[in-house]
């Protein structure tokens, strides 16, 4: 497009030309898809939000140096550590983990890009949309201030009237979105576009570990949208799914949000995992100890963390019963993280160790996590639990965990990996400073909190009474604060200086093992000139030691060259994703509506009309053969059956919403309203959902229908359909459980 | 636990002896004369079968205890027919399924979602509160129900643990399999555990038959206690065993040196080429 | 009084056996942490930078299951332990035990404070509890608005107060003293001025406090105590507020009933001194911001007369 320009040319041409080179550049990076350059704006933007969050953070310690400080009012402190949560989790852990994923795991594959670039860039553009619409609720007068866990009720409409709430749920749904979209993007990308010759059993770990990272974030995220639509349906619809005075429950919030909670904990941790198992191995000029343990343990932690989410519920009263099994639950996942730091250690041992400051930083993990691993272990004891939670020592132990943990685990992957990002690298000398700020900081700051947490302070307290000591151990976790932020300004200083003059790195500086090595620094924009062999865990050392090669000394599964197709994986994924969401709506309204109580209101049997729904579920089943014959005519290349055989799942599938709206409007005037009781509530969220779902399908389809009639789909592109096909039939097959459940009745 | 000694808790008349004495019969046929250490899972397998009949899980499972019920249902559905796979040897077992008659058979198993729905249906449908009543109060429906459970378990664990190692699910698939199975579990054990509807009517009340009722009330099995204990029953163990399964499917996975023949068979050729 | 450090200073039964599983946890993680950190210690002295190249080792199945048993016996020991202290000593009461008092007291959180009234004397107090020592009590959680904490770290382990459930702790005290408490939960704007107290006397102490409860205070007959009571029932104070034998039957705000005999005010923001009852009084909102007591902006007069009214009530 060529839009006439403005006609008075104001600006020298010479300025104009650079306004234009600039244009282009920002333009560049705005409408890239290039997974390198997301990769990096990730990273850039978890930094932006590090500073904000560290901020909050450093106001919080200020008010908290002394005894009865009024530096910030009970209400700004308790939105700092909202915000200050909030943004750690969402706006910096796990972008920047998505950020180096998305970065490094297609180089260490060996493939060109991610699967799918585009939805990589809306996946990144959804990160600070979702962070501007948190932010933005400063400028309403207040930000949210109920904890980043906003327990119900305190964050419903009747304790907490502000609008910030509402900013709180939609950033945190709009980053649900993206997030989920990029874990979909690694788990596709990792299992259809590995090089030749490399197995999944010979992915390196950094990979492994981010592909079961994908897979928690597509299964835990939706359990928190799922609470987050409930809490908005209460505080904008007026349901009362968490009004204990209505009838909701005060406690289901708790469950949603940590079945998404505890997870997320290890999709925060599983990263640096997979960073440390890259670092560690080089360093130390060996092969990881045990490679499969380390890996297939993180299998079993994915497995697991989906069944330990009432620990963090230990005081809330659920009953001997479930406290041991959950208990049991948390106690068991201490062994495949502990069997990963002997692996750690044990690679180590024997090696010939280059302690940089990505050593540094690694050796720093492996004793600080150890500290918040056993310090984890004790909360897994349900007595001891009894005391410590909610104190400083919770704080301590979690910020052990995700910064002892993470964040080193990052700062090694930074200094590892900076080069291969720059093609210049980072001065060990700055990097040496910042180190042992950090690990002051660190110590300094959350070693006293576990002390404070014995001696009695709860955790969100805006101040306290001069107890005796409070006052000088809380001065100690200031001071420390303080010289964690002087690390990190060391850090931005040390970034800032070798983007200019630090040394040229060449395509592999530490010799290392793996794929990304083995392209220059910075990679060209293909990633590889020619994609790479693999056949062993190291093909970069096998490059490099041809006598020694492991694919000579260590033999590993062979890949058997199959590649999932690319569409039809990512249409399983998120059908997996979705499946969560429905399966917590669905046990929402089974909580609710199998209790005996007031039968007052309305109820499934007397306001539903089930041989009515019944007749419209069978055109929605039914459309799902169409669909199946129109995909099968399709693949044979009957073009006008396949336009024929859409055209009546179409038509099926609307024919089922009009039925929808039907029982809708009947039931409305028949003042059947979300607001009126539980079961409506569950009702029209569990139903109305699904119609969205219904619509959105019937988008796809006349999409389908449009690129069929245009002759675009044929039986080589019959993959999108199949695709298509999963997400059609996976609502169908949801309807049949909500017509079992709603309509028919069965559970009650 | 000297309760457990009295006699009405053993039912030492039940005809399951008859399956088993079938079950030991053919076994020895197929085995014949090929024995290894497999015959110690079929043993197993025959405890197990005895026990969940015999034993006073057998009897409390009988109109008394909904958890005792849930531990029968978890020896047929699981258990039993997890240890008889395993005792199968895998070429006698092969033979048969190459059979022409048997076609419809292997093609049958080679769809791994109707082992799935198999194992996890049989659980969700004996549990809706109507058929589970019913089936605890009449007789034939007990069998039937019984039944379906052996043969459920068979196909479940048929796709993870089948006999002809060729046969079963890749492993990644099988972790798929296995963990969302357990999902399947845990959900309903977290409905039976925390409902307050009676999932099965008939244990709400029991019919006091062997006069043990007020001895199972004293040790604090009252009917709300038993339906979460049956809950945690259903919850627990199976997924623990499944998790069990999923490691186990990775140490396979990790220590196979190269391909597997038959998978080997539908490689790309190209690739294949290109490595050798 | 109270203990610097509680958790390490159990003062019950029940905190005991917290803290003696607590102690050897600790005793067995930082075995844990000498052993991992001393390995990781020697292996960066003894393989730091060596010319050659080292032995490519890639790990041995036999040596990963060695390791595991340690780690095994630990967690199933742990886990035997746990659930043994989960059902004995720190089980929940159950509720509703046949032919007595559903609960010895009932315990309901409020934002910010505590109310706790005596199910067998009817007594109603505010943040400060009274209990025999020796005597364990069945104690039931119940809140009013968004989810509170008991947590009395000496006596007890935490309990939620969650409003539409009702939950169930043990509370008991070995020695006569002086408790801390507090909300563990966040609960909103003053979740930290949520403090409350324990007073554990001997029986016969617990005996005299119990007959002194139960005597209405005397209405005032000086000036400005009698023209105090006469703003609180005119003013809106009666409104929240319940003073036993007055009109002021209100609970919503705490019961003033033994207001002077309390020691600290504002769910412990302060002391309470009748200058700090003035302070309090004249305005609330400097003291605990965001509290639900507005400032009514009373004048000097009043203050004197309502803080001589409030000071009678012992």
């Amino acid at each position: 497009m060529s839009l006439p320009l403005a006609d008075k040319p104001l600006e020298s041409g010479v300025s104009r030309e650079a306004d234009a080179a600039t244009a282009t550049w920002l333009l560049g990076w705005v409408s890239t898809v290039d997974h390198k350059r997301i990769g990096i704006l990730y990273i850039l933007t978890a930094m932006v939000f590090l500073a904000v969050g560290g901020g909050e953070a450093l106001l919080m310690r200020i008010q908290l140096a002394l005894p009865r400080n009024t530096f910030l009012s009970p209400d700004a402190f308790n939105q700092m550590f909202t915000m200050h949560g909030t943004t750690m989790v969402f706006l910096v852990g796990m972008p920047v983990l998505v950020g180096f994923a998305n970065f490094f795991v297609p180089l260490m594959i060996g493939a060109r890009d991610v699967a799918f670039p585009r939805l990589n860039a809306m996946s990144y553009w959804l990160l600070p949309s979702g962070g501007i619409l948190l932010y933005y609720s400063f400028l309403t007068g207040k930000a949210p201030d109920a904890g980043w866990f906003s327990y119900a009720p305190l964050s419903t409409k009747a304790y907490n009237l502000m609008q910030a709430q509402d900013y709180w749920i939609l950033g945190l749904a709009c980053l649900g979105v993206g997030s989920v979209a990029a874990a979909i993007n690694i788990f596709v990308t990792v299992l259809s576009c590995r090089a030749p010759g490399m197995s999944l059993q010979r992915v390196p770990l950094f990979v492994w570990m981010s592909f079961m990272t994908a897979i928690l974030t597509i299964l835990a995220l939706p359990a928190l949208n799922a609470a987050l639509a409930m809490l908005l349906i209460d505080r904008w619809l007026g349901a009362a799914f968490f009004e204990p005075a209505r009838g909701g429950s005060a406690i289901l919030w708790q469950h949603y949000f940590w079945v998404f909670g505890h997870p997320e904990v290890y999709i925060l941790i599983l990263p640096a995992f997979g960073m440390i198992s890259e670092v560690i191995p080089v360093f130390s000029r060996k092969p990881i100890y045990g490679y499969s343990f380390v890996a297939g343990s993180s299998a079993v932690i994915v497995l697991l963390s989906y069944g330990v989410w009432a620990h963090h519920m230990f005081a809330a009263g659920l009953g001997m019963g479930a406290n041991i099994f959950f208990a049991v639950g948390s106690l068991l996942i201490a062994l495949p993280t502990g069997v990963k730091v002997f692996n750690w250690t044990a690679t180590m041992w024997g090696g010939s160790i280059r302690l940089t400051t990505s050593m540094l930083f690694a050796v720093a993990f492996l004793l600080e996590f150890v500290i918040g691993g056993l310090t984890g272990v004790m909360f897994a004891a349900v007595p001891i639990d009894w005391q410590l939670t909610d104190t400083y020592f919770v704080v301590g132990h979690f910020h052990y965990v995700l910064i002892g943990g993470t964040v080193f685990g990052l700062f090694a992957a930074t200094f590892y990996w900076f080069p291969k990002i720059t093609g210049r690298m980072l001065s060990e000398r700055l990097g040496k400073l910042q180190f042992w700020l950090w690990v002051a900081g660190l110590n300094a700051t959350f070693m006293v909190q576990h002390f404070l947490g014995l001696m009695g302070m709860p955790r969100r307290n805006y101040t306290y009474r001069d107890e005796p000591g409070w006052a000088v151990l809380n001065q100690i976790a200031t001071v420390g604060a303080f010289l964690m932020a002087a690390g990190t300004l060391v850090l931005i200083w040390n970034i800032l200086v070798s983007l200019r003059k630090g040394k040229i790195a060449g395509d592999n500086p530490w010799g290392a093992f793996t794929l990304e090595w083995a392209t220059t620094s910075p990679p060209p924009v293909e990633n590889f000139e020619t994609i790479p062999e693999v056949h062993s865990r190291r093909p970069v050392w096998d490059r490099d030691h041809p006598e020694l090669a492991d694919s000579k000394t260590e033999k590993s599964p062979e890949d058997n060259g199959r590649r999932p197709g690319k569409a039809r994986m990512c249409g399983w994924a998120f059908v997996a994703s979705e499946a969560v969401f429905f399966l917590l709506l669905l046990v929402t309204y089974v909580v609710f509506n199998s209790r005996h109580g007031d039968d007052s209101g309305p109820t499934a049997e007397k306001v539903l009309d089930v041989f009515r729904t019944g007749m419209f579920s069978i055109a929605l089943i039914s459309s799902s053969a169409t669909f199946w014959i129109a995909e099968r005519s399709l693949r044979r290349g009957a073009q006008g059956g396949f336009r024929l055989w859409l055209g009546a799942t179409i038509l099926l599938g609307m024919v089922f919403l009009g039925g929808q709206v039907w029982e809708y409007s009947e039931l409305i005037r028949g003042g059947v309203t979300i607001d009126r009781n539980l079961f409506a509530s569950t009702f029209f969220t569990v139903t109305g959902f699904h119609g969205l779902h219904v619509t959105a399908g019937l988008v796809a389809l006349v999409i389908l229908l449009v690129l069929g009639v245009q002759r675009y789909l044929t039986a080589e592109r019959s993959e999108v359909m199949a695709a298509v096909g999963v997400y059609w039939h996976f609502v169908d097959v949801v309807w049949l459980a909500v017509f079992g459940i709603i309509y028919l009745g069965l559970l009650q | 636990m000297n309760w457990l000694a009295t006699a009405e808790l053993w039912n030492w008349a039940s005809p399951v002896w008859l399956i088993a004495a079938i079950l030991t019969a053919w076994y020895l046929w197929i085995v014949r004369g090929a024995w290894s250490f497999r015959a110690a899972w079929f043993l197993l397998a025959i405890v197990a079968l005895a026990a969940a009949f015999v034993s006073p899980i057998g009897v409390l499972a009988d109109g008394y205890l909904f958890s005792a019920h849930m531990v029968q249902h978890l020896m047929l559905l699981l258990i039993v027919p997890l240890c008889l796979l395993l005792s199968l040897p895998e070429a006698r077992v092969e033979a048969w399924l190459t059979r022409p008659r048997w076609t419809w058979l292997r093609r049958l198993l080679a769809i791994p979602v109707i082992g799935w729905l198999c194992g996890l249906g049989s659980m969700w449908f004996w549990h809706v509160p109507t058929l589970c009543a019913a089936a605890t109060e009449s007789y034939a429906l007990g069998v039937v129900r019984s039944a379906t459970f052996f043969v459920a378990g068979l196909l479940f664990w048929w796709q993870v643990y089948s006999p002809v190692v060729r046969l079963r699910l890749p492993p990644l698939p099988s972790v798929v399999y296995l963990f969302s199975a357990c999902t399947g579990c845990t959900l309903l054990g977290i409905y039976i555990t925390f409902t307050s509807v009676a999932v099965c009517p008939a244990f709400a009340n029991p019919a006091d038959r062997i006069g043990i009722l007020n001895m199972l009330y004293d040790a604090g099995l009252t009917p709300a206690a038993d339906q979460q204990l049956g809950g945690l029953l259903m919850w627990v163990p199976p997924c623990s065993l499944y998790v069990s399964a999923v490691i186990g499917v990775l140490c396979r996975w990790y220590t196979q040196p190269t391909l597997a023949p038959a998978s080997s068979a539908s490689l790309p050729t190209t690739i294949r080429e290109a490595r050798t | 009084m109270n203990s610097t450090v509680p958790v390490f200073d159990p003062a019950s039964p029940q905190a005991q056996a917290i803290y003696d599983l607590f102690v050897q946890v600790l005793l067995m993680s930082a075995g844990i942490f000498m052993i991992v950190s001393g390995l990781i210690v020697v292996a960066l002295w003894r393989f730091r930078e060596r010319e050659a190249l080292p032995e490519q080792n890639f790990g041995s199945h036999r040596q990963e299951i060695f390791w595991m048993v340690g780690p095994i016996i630990i967690v199933l020991w742990l886990a035997a332990v746990s659930a043994n202290l989960v059902l004995t000593l720190n089980a929940a009461p159950r509720a509703h035990p046949p032919g007595e008092a559903d609960a010895d007291l009932v315990v309901t959180g409020h934002q910010w404070w505590w109310q706790i009234e005596y199910a067998d004397s009817g007594i109603v107090a505010a943040n400060e509890l009274h209990i025999p020592t020796g005597k364990r009590l069945r104690v039931k959680l119940e809140s009013q608005d968004v989810i509170h904490c008991f947590w009395v770290p000496q006596l007890a382990r935490k309990m939620d107060a969650i409003p539409g459930r009702e939950n169930y702790l043990w509370l008991e005290a070995n020695e006569p003293g002086v408790y801390q408490g507090r909300c563990a939960e966040y609960c909103g704007t003053q979740h930290t001025w949520m403090n409350f107290r324990v007073y554990a006397h001997t029986p016969q102490d617990y005996a005299q406090w119990r007959i002194a409860q139960h005597i209405q205070p005397k209405p005032p007959e000086q000036a400005p105590a009698a023209a105090g009571k006469e703003l609180f029932m005119t003013l809106t104070c009666s409104q929240c507020h319940r003073i036993g034998g007055t009109d002021a039957k209100a609970d919503i705000a705490p019961d003033l009933t033994h207001l002077a005999s309390r020691q600290e005010l504002g769910g412990g923001v302060i002391d309470n001194t009748p200058d700090n009852l003035r302070l309090w009084l004249k305005d609330p909102q400097a003291l605990k911001p965001g509290c639900k007591m507005p400032n009514f902006k009373l004048s000097d007069e009043h203050l004197t007369q309502l803080v001589a009214y409030l000071e009678t009530l012992e």
